[in-house]
């Protein structure tokens, strides 16, 4: 067989695999030396990720301040329901009109009747008031009908409202969950707020870390001059600025991460306090795993791109034109 | 093995540093470039280095137009020329060792075999016991051959060196000097620049003098091989 091209493929495959190795190592020495260097400066490191930290703590906490409002609102969402309380001494024959004009009204999506005595027991197991019930002489709670709109939009509303109205025998009627229609409304300009923010601090982080970089690009331009003229190429020259980038994001994030759980352990009792009156199920939220693994990750990526805009730019201007 | 052909470079400002510079040089063969300050040296130098782009003219290198590479491929050219300069240009914030390796650092060559060519770099130019210290506790001439280990280690085709003496006493110079031809003779292509008129008389190779931008004179000296082409 082609003994000499074999060995020659042989040499060239050992060649390409010393190549990746010392990629590799290169890599890698400059993921450790970064460190080294930003431990040799301590005081600076620690500014800088500060600096970094704080700036992604806003939207962090704002994004958990969102996802605890969000409990609310999650889980009633486009619920409008009306609860229409019927007078004391209604006959039974008003009940069943009121419940046919609303069971033919194309507003109503469902229909649930609540009898008084119904509500007692309900109110009786919520509330473990039973007693206080039974002691009176007559079941104070009136019977309702709670009634789903087909719509949630406030023109159903209105209408079901005036179609309650023209009826007899209605008491009361209550639009439920409007105030947790304004939280939602406030979970919304919360979301919208921390958006905004994010990339707002998004630049910033940009602008931070390219500004370490810049400086720490002009502390070692001896280095670089000497490194382009014996034949580095542009990404080599560029790769421990990339890694510094990459560690100042991620280790910012992480600083970040730290100062709201230090923030949210601070507030866990009074908020805790404060949910639970709403209800058992209401609980102070974290930031989570999923949201540290995005803040950390977004803060990585954010560092590294600052550090990557930075580069090219310097860079350039150091080496040949 | 390197070619000028009618080059001329005129900086930023109108100062014309080089005129219609024409000249050969074979593999192999060791040629200074003299002249006095402001004459044109270092610019030619540079222009071999592509850190300067040129005006008019070509230079060829190994029969390529260098200053027609793409930017992707000036890298790997300049790892195949080895450069000392008056300055010498060291890294005072790594070891001996650290700075001569650091050109095979940047070819990506594997820790072992790079230790095994610094050593022997090292050797060379005899400071293989120094290779932990720093260079800056090291004498002028020592940094200098650091430098020479440095721009060798790589085993460039070509080495250039900018005044590559011109901070060392006359007994230095000569042992620099020394060093230069010992490399010249295991095939090297050397274009040392230097003033020092007196020392590179005395070793015979062919002098290039230039004057104000132009080459005045080319001298081979016969005595020697490899210094007959032009």
């Amino acid at each position: 067989m082609n003994r000499p091209a074999n060995t020659k493929g042989a040499r060239r495959e050992r060649d390409r695999r010393i190549r990746i190795n010392a990629w590799a190592s290169n890599h890698r020495d400059c993921a450790l030396d970064t460190i080294r260097r930003m431990l040799a400066q301590p005081v600076a490191t620690l500014m800088t990720l500060a600096v970094i930290g704080i700036a992604l703590l806003l939207p962090a906490l704002l994004y958990v301040a969102g996802s605890n409002l969000g409990q609310f609102t999650d889980r009633l969402e486009a619920t409008n329901r009306l609860t229409v309380y019927l007078a004391p001494d209604i006959s039974e024959q008003s009940i069943s009109e009121i419940r046919e004009a609303l069971d033919n009204s194309e507003l109503v999506g469902s229909l649930r009747f609540i009898s008084s005595k119904q509500a007692a027991e309900d109110f009786a197991r919520w509330s473990g008031l039973g007693d206080v019930l039974d002691s009176l002489a007559e079941n104070p709670l009136p019977a309702a009908f709670v009634v789903q709109p087909t719509s949630a939009d406030d023109g159903t509303l209105v209408s079901l409202q005036e179609l309650l109205n023209g009826l007899s025998g209605v008491d009361q009627i209550q639009v439920d969950q409007r105030w947790l229609e304004r939280l939602a409304g406030i979970s919304r300009l919360i979301d919208r707020t921390v958006m905004t923010l994010v990339i707002i601090l998004a630049f910033a982080v940009l602008f931070i870390t390219g500004n370490s970089i810049r400086t720490l690009i002009a502390n070692r331009q001896a280095e670089i001059r000497v490194m382009d003229l014996m034949g580095a190429t542009r990404s080599y020259m560029a790769r421990p600025f990339l890694y510094m980038g990459l560690w100042y994001g991620l280790f910012g994030g992480m600083a970040a991460w730290l100062l709201l759980q230090c923030m949210l352990l601070l507030l866990r009792e009074p908020a805790s306090t404060l949910l639970a009156s709403y209800g058992p199920q209401y609980q102070l939220i974290g930031l989570g795993g999923i949201g540290a693994a995005a803040l950390l990750l977004g803060s990585a990526g954010l560092g590294w791109l600052g550090a990557k805009l930075s580069v090219s730019r310097h860079l350039r201007a150091l080496t040949r034109s | 093995m390197i070619r000028f052909d009618d080059v001329s470079k005129r900086y930023p400002g109108g100062h014309e540093a080089l005129k219609q510079v024409s000249f050969d040089m074979n593999r192999g063969e060791m040629v200074f470039l003299t002249g006095r300050s402001g004459a044109g040296k270092s610019t030619l130098l540079k222009l071999l280095m592509l850190s300067e782009p040129l005006n008019q003219g070509q230079i060829l290198v190994g029969g390529r137009n260098i200053h027609r590479l793409p930017a992707n491929k000036i890298p790997y050219y300049r790892r195949r020329i080895g450069v000392v300069f008056q300055d010498h240009q060291l890294l005072f914030d790594r070891s001996v060792y650290d700075n001569v390796a650091l050109p095979l650092q940047i070819d990506g060559y594997d820790k072992h075999e790079a230790a095994r060519r610094v050593r022997a770099a090292l050797d060379k130019v005899g400071l293989l016991s120094k290779e932990k210290l720093n260079p800056m506790t090291l004498s002028g001439g020592e940094q200098q051959r650091i430098g020479i280990a440095r721009a060798v280690v790589n085993r460039p085709q070509i080495l250039l060196a900018d005044e590559p003496t011109g901070n060392l006493d006359p007994q230095l110079a000569a042992e620099i000097m020394a060093l230069f031809e010992q490399f010249n003779q295991i095939g090297v292509s050397m274009l040392i620049a230097s003033h020092d008129l007196s020392l590179i008389t005395r070793l015979r190779h062919r002098i290039l003098t230039l004057d104000h931008g132009q080459l005045i004179r080319d001298e081979h000296h016969p005595s020697r091989s490899g210094a007959t082409a032009g």
